[in-house]
């Protein structure tokens, strides 16, 4: 009884997981449908050995009692990650681009395919005055200044990958690290450190909820 | 407390990453001692030393999971009386010789035909070298307890006493799950055997989630990957990096994609070689395998095989 009832709760905490979004926050899209299928088959799985053992009474081991507060604990306490945490123990390292983001107009670009686009173009002066409509977080590494960022991922959170563009912020502005914006703007090409560098100057700076979907593949 | 709040996330993400692989090898286990009487294809596999782990090893093309999937697959071949090598030959280079890991290596790395040939030709040779180091000990000193008395209940009286059984006039009866082994196992007696094992193996996998999490949200990865150019350093780095993180095999080229450009070529295929082998979250769910001398030989063969590996492709691609 008490396994087949384990079983299903570890069922439940994968089905709720996919429908309480919070898989969005987690796991690469492509793994959804993957983690509601098994939360679905262990549910099954749950009910049918309990109701083969319904009378029986046998010694639970206290790994899976442990297993089992596990599970309540991550039913009851949904992830909050700190971004900028995140971010700071990675290398900013993306992938090659499959595409290239130039087909888009500038203005649909999103922060990733930004900065996919100049990682692969590197010279600024190809998107100098280029409109600029992105959202992200506020990341700040060590004494650089403040980017505005996005993480990307390839499978779960645990592979998380920084790609942060800098942005010529307000001088009235001090951004709060963590923050999320939607930032419209202009791109322009700036020495920073003795190098050209294509940096976002803002002309509306928007304050907004984390989105439900913050990671970006 | 940020931070705290980030480990708790990245245990999450890790956990309900490898639960549905581990969900799944439990299943295809399960689904194996359902449909097919166990002696009939067990009592096929070769024994002969060379041999038994090549097949072993070629088995996971039946078999598209990770190396959590593996775990219980492999058990459930050594409860049954496999042969040594071809139960450790699966183990070992099945996490990455499946169909889904090389789809997804070539997905990763489509310019790198080298990656495509090398990985999976690297996970058989490491494989078969685990293999053969590990036959060479007796298999009590080898085998988890647990393990090792319910694989010689099914071990035919020719090949071991009854003394070494533990079974007859002076020792335990023969548990029900090991009885008629040319038929086939009623569902009750598979659904009673898996699930008690997916929830051994699940307290396991915790374990091994919540350390790789605390371990990857205090050390800055970016500490490993700055020895990227040195060839010897940049392959023990990412040799620890791919110990640290424990994402699955199916996935982990992807991962590498985002640093393959920053290390030497000899260190983006030891991080591919070593993770589906050694890592932090795999190092719990060996407990219900190998005795702790077993998994420290495994661990430390398997790094120094991955080691030479890597040089030796330093030194031509170089």
């Amino acid at each position: 009884m008490t396994r087949g009832l384990l079983i299903a709760l570890w069922g439940w905490l994968l089905v709720w997981s996919v429908l309480s979004r919070r898989l969005d926050l987690l796991l690469r899209g492509v793994f959804h449908g993957l983690v509601g299928v098994s939360g679905v088959a262990l549910i099954v799985v749950g009910i049918a050995v309990m109701t083969r053992n319904i009378k029986q009474r046998e010694p639970v081991p206290w790994p899976w009692l442990a297993g089992g507060l596990m599970a309540i604990l991550v039913l009851l306490l949904p992830p909050n990650p700190s971004f900028s945490d995140l971010a700071a123990t990675r290398p900013q390292g993306l992938p090659e681009p499959l595409e290239l983001a130039f087909v888009l107009p500038p203005e649909q670009r999103t922060l990733t395919e930004w900065v996919r686009l100049l990682r692969s173009q590197p010279d600024p002066d190809l998107v100098d005055g280029n409109p600029v409509n992105i959202s992200g977080f506020v990341l700040k590494l060590g004494e650089s200044p403040a980017q505005i960022a996005r993480l990307t991922v390839r499978c779960c959170l645990a592979d998380a990958t920084p790609a942060g563009l800098p942005v010529a912020w307000p001088k009235d502005m001090e951004p709060k690290v963590n923050q999320w914006l939607a930032i419209e703007g202009r791109m322009r090409v700036e020495s920073r450190d003795g190098q050209r560098v294509a940096v976002v100057v803002p002309e509306t700076i928007q304050p907004i909820e984390r989105p439900l979907r913050p990671l970006e593949p | 407390m940020n931070r705290l709040a980030t480990t708790w996330a990245l245990f999450q993400g890790l956990l309900l990453e490898a639960l549905p692989f581990l969900l799944l090898g439990i299943a295809i286990a399960g689904l194996a001692r359902w449909l097919v009487p166990q002696r009939l294809w067990i009592d096929r596999l070769p024994r002969h030393p060379v041999l038994a782990p090549i097949i072993g090893a070629l088995m996971g093309f039946a078999l598209p999971a990770c190396e959590c999937g593996n775990v219980p697959v492999a058990r459930r071949l050594l409860a049954n009386g496999a042969p040594l090598g071809t139960a450790f030959g699966f183990l070992f280079a099945a996490p990455v010789l499946n169909p889904i890991v090389l789809a997804s290596t070539w997905a990763a790395f489509p310019n790198q035909p080298w990656l495509l040939i090398c990985r999976p030709l690297g996970a058989f040779l490491i494989a078969i070298m685990l293999s053969a180091l590990l036959v060479q000990l007796p298999e009590a000193q080898v085998l988890e307890s647990a393990l090792l008395a319910e694989r010689r209940m099914n071990q035919p009286l020719s090949n071991l006493s009854l003394l070494k059984r533990g079974t007859g006039v002076i020792g335990e009866p023969l548990p029900e799950t090991t009885t008629a082994k040319t038929e086939r196992l009623g569902f009750k007696q598979v659904l009673d055997q898996s699930s008690r094992e997916f929830l051994d193996l699940l307290a396991l996998l915790l374990l091994g989630c919540l350390i790789a999490a605390l371990v990857q949200t205090w050390l800055p990865r970016s500490w490993l990957l700055q020895v990227g150019n040195a060839p010897t350093l940049s392959i023990l780095a990412l040799m620890l990096l791919a110990i640290v993180v424990s994402v699955c095999s199916s996935v982990d080229a992807f991962l590498a994609l985002g640093f393959a450009a920053q290390v030497t070529p000899g260190a983006l295929l030891a991080f591919l070689l070593l993770g589906p082998v050694v890592d932090l979250k795999l190092a719990g769910l060996f407990t219900v395998l190998f005795r702790p001398k077993a998994i420290a030989m495994t661990a430390i063969a398997a790094s120094f095989g991955v080691l030479l590996i890597g040089q030796w492709v330093n030194l031509l691609q170089l």
